[in-house]
């Protein structure tokens, strides 16, 4: 990073603008030193001297929007075009207008970025504020600017296989050279990642935009999150941020009714006019018909975004021929009309067998199937609470992780990158299930304080306190609190009553949840101890002061860095905020070793990291997909070349 | 009297309804046995005679107070791995059935029929489970447990759809719509399981389903935590059952069900006036 002047801190965001990387327009405006269009006009001018280049593939922050981008233009020539296609106005902090262009991907699709550079040459465009530049956007547009398509896709039971199914067709859509994003409008989960704006967002989003080749999912793709509290309501999240909670009946009287269906529209919208595919994903069935007015989410969302709309079943459960004609005929002839294919999915044994079957239900249906797709073992994350629920334990290998399962559980994905080694996964309600466990995690909670007196109620907190020191533990967000001296509360804001309650006392932090507020941020750093780096996210009301070595450091471009977590190294303690620690391999690796067997630290084979796992598994998703569908009627239906 | 207990999918809670039902006229003094023509299991019962038949059937005969007999389960099916199947017939292995060697459907079902005649000659009641979903499209024609039972038997019937994962409706429906159209009218009621929440919410739709098919809504039954022996060959070894004893445990457990299932408004009135039609 040369021109560090440059670098400007927009709430938890960092934009660069040394480096060949794109800017928004805040931070442009934040910029303290030349005027922001004089800087933008230098870096054009030193893109017009340099020509077409394609993707930049030497630049460190490559691909910064989606793999296959063409890097030409990292500053826009056009900018501020004032296309309310590609931008819009926001207020900047001193109360001007500002041109915000954060999500437009134009000038970065492969055949735009060569059409205007080719442009600029032809007319012997030396200067960037010749007039005649203004006058290419146009004509690009014109060629190259389509409004985006919409396909959705309907499960006739939850888990029948959406959430995989839209992420391959995202990854279909994707290698085909088309710029695609996820979507799902409303989505109940447990599992929320953070965005680079510091939206949340549900995690499987985020793993679908990662099938679309996108670096930066953000909360248009997932404008309606609910997140359940423990008791009868919900957290509902809009585009990212706390909107109100409310009870099942509250959210289909008041919500969906009133803000609900302009969320889903001007997401939709707005996802259409930057990508060639806004892939829809719907939830539960779409024939509720004893909510069916109510559902956002479902035919209603697919009316919004005028979406063809595939019908996924799981074949696993038996049945399936069946859920699939009850929930094309209990459609109303309106909606079922978009419906243009069948998906039987999950399908162990010979695919063959079905074929007959299929063949019959197309006919009495009046739909296609369109896909038999075989079972595949995938290492995916899963956003099925159902499954969870019934779990004692995952897996079979040699290191018994004992896993609190806190009533109010959350973010509990975070251990997904632990299944990678040799581990057992157990869920632990009774300090009985601890016996014989080489580690216990506190994980994430919704309820810090209802869980933490959930866990001293169970005697699992002081079976914990019995083996500090004995195996390693540690806690992460809610859990990472939990293991402090006192959780302080003066407010209730987070427990039901104001006051204060004793933690584990085995770190002598404290946490306090003073006002009401909440740190939503992406972090990367290092583990202090040997360098190596980690990544994840914080999400959580309540701050800590923390008494202990801190574990990792949080490294923020241009600005001090920041200590993060607890460890005591001798008695095998350690603490984060930061969800998703396993991912990178250093932390996995570092905590594992602390078990041991029969006096030995268990060998751990060749750790990998947990990006490159989801990048294979995706990719064997997708093969998966593209052996069981008819790829010729499926690309059909969607519009798309082959 | 006799009924037919059929599900949308596996694990939509027809055995624990079979089972529910044999106890509740085993506690009205009926004579009650239970009856699955054909099940696809590992998990096998000895009879005392020596025969081996469903799990699933010998729980339910106890809930009836009475020990199992091979004809409660003529059929028992045991994948015995690389593709081949066991046919246990009336609790003695008959043959493996293969690719090359199917199933005679004609005759195993006709020994259906004789174990089922002679039960309703011996009892009062049957209580008969189906196996499955009855609307797999690709197996129909060589179904014992379901269509069979409706269509040879004549027994009527009462579906079974599990809520939990959603689409209910559309399971009740599209099973509905499956079942031959002559077989339609033994298609009598059904019955909502593993609900959770406020039933009021379900109104409209149960309305839906019954205008569209006929068929009664004969409760909405809660989530319920069941310590019943799994039996189809899918799912899987939760739900043990603790304690030493545990055809006592599974008595227990089956009378707080049903009494539970009596205060959540289980129409059991409503399945005799079906089951004595």
């Amino acid at each position: 990073m040369t021109e560090s002047e440059t670098v400007i801190r927009k709430k938890t965001v960092i934009y660069v603008i040394s480096a060949d990387m794109i800017l928004s327009a805040e931070t442009i405006t934040s910029y303290q030193g030349a005027s922001r269009m004089e800087l933008i006009a230098k870096k054009v001018r030193e893109e017009i001297d340099r020509g077409w280049i394609g993707p930049n593939k030497e630049c460190p922050y490559h691909p910064s929007h989606f793999t296959g981008q063409d890097c030409t233009f990292c500053y826009c020539p056009f900018y501020p075009c004032n296309d309310p296609d590609l931008g819009e106005n926001i207020v900047g902090k001193r109360g001007k207008d500002i041109w915000n262009c954060t999500y437009c991907l134009f000038i970065h699709r492969p055949e735009v970025g060569k059409f205007v550079m080719s442009e600029i040459k032809r007319q012997n465009i030396t200067d960037p504020r010749d007039p005649r530049i203004k006058e290419i956007l146009p004509v690009a547009k014109e060629k190259f600017f389509r409004p985006g398509k919409a396909v959705m896709i309907l499960g006739a039971t939850s888990d029948a296989g959406k959430s995989i199914t839209t992420a391959a067709i995202c990854r279909i859509l994707h290698n085909r050279g088309y710029l695609v994003s996820p979507f799902k409008s409303q989505n109940m989960s447990l599992n929320s990642k953070v965005t680079r704006e510091g939206a949340e967002i549900a995690m499987i989003q985020v793993l679908q935009a990662r099938a679309a080749g996108l670096k930066n999912p953000d909360s248009h793709m997932n404008p309606i999150l609910l997140k359940p509290r423990g008791d009868t309501m919900s957290q509902v999240m809009v585009e990212g941020k706390p909107f109100a909670d409310y009870d099942v009946k509250g959210y289909y009287e008041e919500f969906v009714p009133g803000p609900g269906q302009d969320i889903v529209r001007r997401n939709v919208d707005f996802l259409k006019k930057r990508y060639d595919y806004v892939v829809m994903e719907g939830a539960g069935s779409p024939a509720e018909i004893n909510i069916y007015d109510k559902d956002i989410a479902n035919m209603r969302a697919a009316e919004i975004a005028d979406a063809v709309c595939l019908l996924v079943v799981n074949v696993e459960w038996g049945g399936a021929f069946a859920y699939a004609l009850g929930t094309v005929k209990l459609i109303p002839e309106k909606d079922r009309k978009r419906i243009k294919g069948i998906i039987l999915n999950n399908v162990r044994g010979n695919i063959d067998n079905l074929k007959e079957g299929a063949k019959e239900l197309e006919k009495i249906a009046g739909i296609p199937v369109i896909g038999i797709i075989p079972h595949a073992d995938l290492f995916l994350p899963s956003e099925d609470s159902e499954s969870f629920r019934d779990k004692g334990s995952v897996g079979n290998g040699k290191m018994v992780i004992s896993v609190i399962k806190f009533p109010r559980i959350a973010n509990f994905t975070d251990l997904d990158p632990l299944m990678l080694e040799d581990t057992t996964i157990r869920y632990v309600e009774d300090p009985k299930q601890l016996e014989g466990s080489d580690a216990i995690i506190l994980p994430g909670t919704k309820n810090t304080i209802d869980d933490l007196k959930w866990m001293m109620r169970t005697g699992i907190g002081d079976a914990i306190k019995k083996m500090k020191g004995k195996v390693p533990i540690l806690g992460i967000c809610g859990g990472y609190q939990m293991m402090g001296r006192v959780l302080k509360d003066p407010n209730g804001l987070e427990g039901r009553k104001p006051g204060d309650t004793p933690g584990l006392g085995i770190f002598d932090n404290t946490s306090e949840w003073d006002v009401y507020r909440k740190k939503v941020v992406q972090d990367e750093g290092i583990m202090i101890k040997t360098g190596e780096p980690v990544t994840g996210y914080e999400i959580h009301m309540g701050m800590t002061d923390v008494k202990e070595k801190p574990l990792f450091r949080i490294q923020k471009h241009f600005m001090p860095d920041e200590d993060e977590g607890s460890v005591r190294e001798d008695e095998m303690l350690f603490g984060t905020y930061l969800h998703g620690c396993f991912d990178k391999p250093a932390f996995r690796k570092y905590f594992l070793s602390f078990i041991k067997h029969d006096g030995k630290p268990v060998k751990l084979e060749d750790v990998k990291d947990y990006d490159d796992i989801l990048e294979d598994n995706i990719v064997k998703m997708t093969e998966t997909f593209e052996s069981g569908f008819d790829m010729k009627k499926l690309l059909e239906i969607l519009g798309a070349k082959e | 009297m006799r009924i037919l207990f059929l599900g949308t999918s596996s694990g939509a809670g027809k055995t624990t309804l079979d089972a529910l039902y044999c106890r509740y006229l085993g506690r009205k003094g009926i004579k009650a046995a239970p009856f699955k023509a054909s099940n696809l299991s590992l998990n096998s019962y000895v009879t005392k005679s020596g025969g081996e038949i469903g799990m699933g059937q010998a729980f339910q005969a106890w809930a009836c107070g009475i020990e199992p007999t091979v004809d409660m389960n003529p059929v028992l099916l045991k994948p015995s791995g690389n593709g081949a199947i066991q046919l246990v017939l009336r609790g003695e292995p008959f043959m493996d059935i293969t690719k090359d060697e199917p199933m005679d459907r004609d005759m195993v079902m006709e020994k259906v029929t004789e174990s089922y005649d002679r039960l309703t000659e011996e009892y009062e009641a049957v209580v008969c489970e189906g196996s499955g979903s009855p609307a797999e499209l690709n197996l129909q024609d060589r179904d014992l447990a379901n269509l069979g039972m409706l269509k040879e038997l004549s027994v009527p019937a009462i579906l079974v759809g599990d809520i939990e994962r959603g689409g209910v409706f559309a399971a009740l429906y599209g099973t509905w719509l499956l079942i031959p159209e002559e077989q339609r009218p033994l298609m009598k009621g059904f019955i909502i399981n593993r609900f959770r929440g406020d039933g009021s919410i379900l109104k409209d739709g149960i309305e839906t389903i019954e205008k569209l098919t006929g068929m009664k809504c004969l409760g909405v039954m809660p989530y319920l935590n069941l310590k019943f022996p799994e039996e189809d060959s899918m799912s899987d070894k939760e739900g043990k059952l603790e304690g030493s004893d545990t055809r006592e445990a599974f008595m227990n457990n089956l009378d707080e069900l049903l009494d539970e299932a009596i205060r959540d408004g289980l129409d059991l009135d409503g399945i005799d006036r079906i089951a004595s039609e």
